[in-house]
């Protein structure tokens, strides 16, 4: 007994990783956001795709094929996915549904499809300088609320 | 030149009414200004007299104020008096007037001579009854006064508001005046607009709609019918339409709208499938078609091979930028492991276009695409052999599993051109007034731009030059029901996909509706653009048992 609480009282986060990870897999993505900003070593536990892959279908109703992480992937991973679809895809719909408990609304696979398509669509302009200068601006849209 | 006849121009396949009742208030078509009804209030249900619109307006406002400072006598309103129908603003605002003890104003001279732009500054009302009880309604109409500064911000909205009507009105009379080819009269109405365009605001409403439209005017009027390049017409223009049509479909969710029900629609039809040929009839960025490879790519059972046509103009600059952008599109499908095959056909005319270049075979199921192409073949007329016809029999003879097409949804291929005028006028003001909630600038200008064009082909050119030959979708429905297709259902899963990505567009006036199994996608309740999808029927085979698929490809080539 006299061990373990020695041992706690020199307990370090950095020390256990994956008690790390999963703390990090319950938070919303500004906080994941800011938890990058702690330290060198936070930054790049942040930047492990799988945390985001988490956030982005944490809400889903059910989980999604296993085909779709490679596709994912291929086009820019999930931590992408999210800054530039899901985020946006979810505040942008959930205002017009007018949910107060944001977080807690569960995605439909109709709008995961939306978002993976959009992504495509964003991966293929930002494939070539000639669509340059208008690149990703597809889903730029989404992130330029206007008040109507 | 005979009188139009605007009966005939009232579409009855027209899919909204408004389109339709502005044809009814140009009846007359005379040589001197209208005094029937005007059309813009007419849609909302209220008859007014085009010449009594200001004093209409004026008792309106009358009204109002007296309504604000008299409340206690309101409530005689709704208990004993007797109202009018409502639909005649003017005798109704006068009995309403009456009921509040305000005698109604005398109606003055006929102010219908639209030469004369000096009431605009005069503001000079008749003589008031002196019982009016307000005293700013008296300082602002009595005579020869004028405005003070704490009417300004009024009398400069009425104005505006004025001289908006009066543009709409002046735009008419010009119309009417090229259709009878009366061009010096034409002229001189130009000019006075132009000149009342800088009294409103051009960056918005009807000021910016009466810009492009007084340009498409003054390009008819005054510019020799050999300038007349079509929109995406001409050797050195590709390049340009494409960076137009690439700004159109960032700023306003049509394009969009278009490319994601046409995927749904073939992903549908393509299930089962291993090997899909997709052929598009105007390829330029290919746009549409990531999405569709990424939903192939995780559909259940996993993705067929895919090969995918595309059609577009020969590019200007030596470059091959139909095989670039097949080179784009095969490095996507490579990295989401999609089986791929791109081959470019460059055709600078549709029906250039012959069935074997498309290489299209048995075994493949085959969607044919086309987004706002097929209207451009209706320039000929009707015939065995006219370019619509040919092609449609082409596509039939390739038996696709399903044909998507988009169109405008808009009657802008009437012979005449006043009908054309007055419906254009109807759906670009719609169009615009869409625009107004993108925020992404350039993409909103270069993207007015893109619609100036359209505007100015459909009003400027003629014959083979006029590409812009817009149908509405009852139309194309009978068309295609002609040529051997029949309609297929776009299911739910379109719609709800639709109403999704017009929820992520935050402006909230676009609506999509279901009509028939097609859906349209609309400003406040009038639809812009209407998507279908269609099947080839069997061909019944011929007396001798021979193949009449074989046949028709031969026919065409």
């Amino acid at each position: 007994m006299a061990e373990d609480k020695e041992k706690k009282a020199k307990f370090c986060i950095n020390d256990h990783i994956d008690i790390l990870v999963e703390i990090l897999k319950r938070l919303d993505g500004p906080s994941l956001g800011v938890a990058a900003c702690v330290c060198r070593l936070w930054c790049s536990v942040t930047r492990n795709d799988s945390l985001w892959e988490h956030l982005c279908f944490r809400h889903v109703s059910s989980p999604p094929p296993s085909s779709v992480r490679p596709v994912v992937v291929a086009l820019g991973g999930y931590r992408r996915l999210y800054m530039v679809c899901v985020r946006p895809v979810l505040s942008r719909l959930r205002l017009g549904g007018g949910d107060s408990d944001l977080v807690r609304r569960v995605w439909t696979r109709d709008e995961v499809q939306l978002s993976l398509s959009l992504f495509c669509v964003d991966y293929y302009e930002r494939l070539d300088g000639r669509l340059g200068e208008a690149s990703a601006s597809s889903l730029m849209f989404l992130c330029k609320p206007v008040n109507v | 030149m005979a009188p139009p006849r605007y009966d005939s121009a009232i579409s009855a396949a027209s899919c909204s009414g408004s389109s339709s009742s502005s044809s009814s208030s140009c009846a007359a078509g005379k040589l001197t200004p209208p005094q029937e009804i005007d059309g813009l209030l007419a849609d909302a249900g209220y008859k007014v007299r085009s010449s009594d619109l200001r004093q209409v307006a004026q008792r309106l406002e009358r009204l109002e104020t007296v309504m604000v400072n008299a409340p206690s006598e309101i409530s005689q309103l709704a208990t004993d008096a007797v109202h009018y129908n409502p639909s005649d603003i003017a005798s109704w605002v006068d009995s309403l007037l009456s009921e509040l003890s305000q005698p109604p104003l005398p109606l003055p001279s006929d102010l219908s001579d639209f030469s004369d732009l000096n009431y605009v500054d005069s503001l000079v009302g008749p003589a008031i009854n002196p019982t009016v009880v307000n005293n700013e309604w008296t300082d602002l109409h009595a005579p020869q006064q004028q405005q003070t500064v704490p009417q300004l911000l009024t009398v400069v909205t009425a104005m505006e508001e004025d001289s908006g009507i009066r543009l709409v009105h002046m735009l008419m009379t010009c119309a009417e005046a090229v259709q009878r080819g009366d061009f010096p009269l034409a002229g001189s109405l130009i000019d006075e607009m132009q000149g009342l365009l800088t009294r409103v605001n051009t960056g918005c409403g009807i000021g910016k709609v009466a810009k492009h439209f007084i340009e498409a005017l003054r390009r008819r009027v005054f510019t020799p019918q050999g300038l007349c390049s079509a929109a995406g017409g001409g050797a050195g223009s590709t390049n340009e339409y494409e960076f137009l049509y690439h700004h159109f479909y960032e700023a306003c969710p049509y394009l969009k709208f278009a490319h994601f029900t046409a995927n749904q629609a073939i992903l549908e039809a393509f299930d089962g499938h291993d090997c899909v040929h997709v052929i598009d009839f105007n390829l330029m960025h290919g746009l549409q078609w990531p999405a569709l490879i990424q939903a192939l790519a995780l559909r259940p059972g996993g993705p067929p091979l895919l090969r995918l046509t595309g059609i577009g103009p020969p590019s200007s600059d030596g470059r091959d930028s139909l095989r670039e952008i097949g080179l784009r599109l095969n490095e996507l499908a490579r990295s989401v492991n999609v089986q791929f095959a791109f081959r470019g056909v460059a055709a600078s005319r549709l029906e250039d276009v012959k069935p074997w270049m498309l290489q299209v075979s048995p075994k493949e199921a085959v969607a044919v695409n086309s987004i706002m192409q097929l209207h451009r073949l209706l320039g000929a007329p009707p015939s065995r052999n006219s370019p619509i016809e040919v092609v449609l029999a082409w596509i039939r003879s390739l038996n696709p599993k399903i044909v998507t097409v988009v169109e405008q949804e808009a009657n802008h291929n009437q012979p005449e051109f006043l009908n054309r005028f007055t419906e254009s006028l109807y759906y670009y003001s719609t169009m615009f007034d869409s625009l107004e909630a993108c925020p992404l600038q350039p993409e909103k200008a270069v993207a007015e731009v893109y619609i100036q064009k359209e505007i100015c082909n459909i009003l400027c050119c003629e014959g083979a030059a006029r590409l812009e030959r817009h149908e509405p979708l009852a139309k194309w429905r009978t068309r295609l029901g002609e040529a051997g297709f029949r309609p297929l259902h776009l299911g739910s899963n379109a719609f709800k996909q639709a109403s999704m990505l017009l929820t992520l567009f935050s402006a909230a006036g676009y609506c999509v509706e279901e009509n028939e199994g097609c859906l349209t996608l609309g400003w406040h309740s009038r639809p812009l653009i209407a998507a279908s999808a269609w099947e080839a029927l069997p061909l019944p085979p011929l007396p001798d048992g021979s193949d009449p698929i074989r046949i028709i490809n031969q026919n065409v080539l």
